[in-house]
């Protein structure tokens, strides 16, 4: 949306979990935007998702680094942001995005592995990112840190305990981090999507249809009605709320969540 | 504080669209339906005192009285015909400040904050939408007194009346999503504008929050202007019924 004054480099973030889904479509808008992007991801087919965004948007080679990391694993994460820095020399948006959606059972029947993992990626991965992230962008006195949160941190529901905790604890986070990072001029903020027209979203209806006796697309039509604007949202629109507050326009904005859910959790 | 922070003027950005904007005249309206002009919107300004001001160009002015029925319906007509249509957006900032112990707040002077900040954008909105708004956008101004109690600096009707705002924000955008109405509020911490100056001892206070700010500044009406005509835009067309807190940090403490 706006773009840096006084030189021609381009601004540079780290998307975790770009393979696919929300982290894909933001990927997607800031190529579209001109930026340098470092797509991480457990999954290898990121390499797939670089290489299609960038001869979709005519970038030159170089300029969305495709790495394949756990974001659960300290060293890893760190040697990753190192990377980042000695391709791109800065960094100026990180959006923790990578996450998966754990069991659907009652809290009292989770598997305590199954727990631990969710924690491992959702808090513990946004953690490693934020942290190593804040640390390069401390040196530079300036940039922008977007986690993924969800209405069901928010708002948490019966089944799905280990999701919500963690999405939660990725709120509250956010508010520390603002907190710590505001006299570094670093702003923090969360965004929470709603029903997202996502592979982890479908996942969800495919199980609670295996329950209900519904079939799969009665499942979506039914979350689908949930949403007042009557959609399921996309990565498209956490993109333009990720340029949004990575832009001058959110100069102000720091320590808050932004709910972007179509109107389901009416707050 | 730099006095363009926050105001990167996105050119084009609402060419085409048809806006309303109250409390036009100063502040943070003033701010809003400057950039909505110079992002390429029509704007009618409604406030209930333009004299004085000259220094909005592009602006079609209004006068209004939001407490007043008969004057909503009358002004959102005429802005329904200077801009050639009913409104695609819609901006309620007028408001009105009001620091007073709720012992020492009379019942009239409880009443008119409630008028001004609370019926006002129900009048208008409702107007908006008889009108003929929709598909539309309705950003209704709140503040992070919504959520606050404060005995430093007491502001008890003015705090109730926002939190009514933030409240009246989830309603309007259940009830007229279907005709694709997105309802979003902004709720701004601490701005240097003319409403900061209604504080008891205004230079006091302004080193005071300074302080007590995270970022360690004021926000500027640019800066809130900027957030409002984001969620006004399209690029927030999957938010509605919530609130974008615009505060430096203030509530994340």
């Amino acid at each position: 949306m706006t773009a840096r004054t006084g030189d021609d480099r381009p601004r540079v973030a780290v998307v975790t979990g770009a393979a696919a889904g929300l982290g894909e479509g933001v990927a997607a808008r800031l190529a579209e935007d001109g930026w340098a992007v470092a797509l991480l991801d457990i999954n290898p087919a990121v390499e797939v998702t670089a290489a299609r965004l960038a001869a979709t948007n005519g970038l030159p080679g170089g300029r969305l680094v495709p790495m394949v990391v756990d974001v659960a694993e300290a060293d890893a994460v760190g040697d990753a942001l190192t990377a980042v820095l000695d391709a791109f020399g800065s960094l100026d948006l990180l959006v923790a995005n990578a996450g998966i959606g754990g069991p659907s059972d009652d809290v009292v029947d989770i598997d305590v592995d199954a727990w631990d993992r969710v924690m491992a990626v959702n808090l513990r991965g946004a953690f490693l990112t934020a942290r190593s992230a804040a640390r390069a962008m401390r040196r530079q006195g300036s940039g922008v840190i977007v986690l993924l949160g969800s209405m069901f941190g928010q708002d948490p529901v019966a089944g799905g305990g280990a999701y919500s905790a963690s999405k939660a604890g990725v709120e509250a986070l956010g508010r520390s981090l603002a907190l710590e990072l505001a006299p570094d001029g670093i702003r923090v903020n969360t965004i929470a999507p709603g029903n997202m027209a996502t592979g982890m979203h479908w996942e969800e209806l495919r199980y609670r249809a295996s329950r209900s006796g519904r079939t799969f697309e009665e499942e979506v039509a039914a979350a689908r009605a949930d949403v007042p604007l009557g959609r399921h949202g996309t990565g498209t629109d956490i993109g333009a709320v990720v340029a949004f507050l990575a832009s001058d326009d959110a100069s102000y904005i720091t320590g808050q969540t932004i709910s972007v859910n179509g109107g389901i959790l009416r707050r | 504080m730099s006095a363009t922070a926050g105001a990167s003027v996105i050119p084009g950005r609402f060419a085409g669209r048809h806006a309303i904007v109250t409390g036009a005249a100063s502040g943070i309206g003033a701010a809003v339906a400057g950039r909505l002009v110079a992002e390429g919107a029509a704007v009618a300004g409604l406030d209930l005192d333009w004299a004085g001001r000259t220094h909005l160009p592009g602006v079609i002015r209004i006068a209004v009285d939001v407490r007043d029925p008969a004057s909503v319906e009358g002004a959102v007509a005429a802005a329904v015909v200077a801009l050639g249509g009913p409104p695609d957006t819609l901006v309620n900032a007028a408001g009105v400040y009001l620091v007073r112990s709720l012992l020492e707040t009379t019942p009239e002077a409880w009443d008119d904050v409630q008028a001004i900040n609370l019926r006002g954008p129900f009048l208008v909105s409702t107007a908006a939408v008889r009108a003929g708004m929709g598909p539309g956008v309705i950003v209704n101004l709140s503040s992070v007194a919504a959520y606050e109690g404060s005995s430093g600096e007491p502001s008890g009707a003015y705090n109730a009346s926002k939190a009514g705002v933030s409240n009246l924000t989830r309603q309007m955008a259940a009830e007229w999503a279907g005709q694709g109405v997105r309802v979003v509020a902004v709720a701004p911490g601490v701005i240097d504008t003319p409403m900061l100056r209604m504080m008891d001892d205004p230079i006091a206070g302004l080193a005071y929050l300074d302080a007590s700010v995270p970022l360690r500044r004021l926000g500027t009406a640019g800066e809130v202007a900027a957030v409002i005509c984001f969620a006004a835009s399209a690029e927030a067309s999957y938010l509605t019924g919530t609130t974008i807190v615009v505060d430096g940090g203030l509530l994340a403490e």
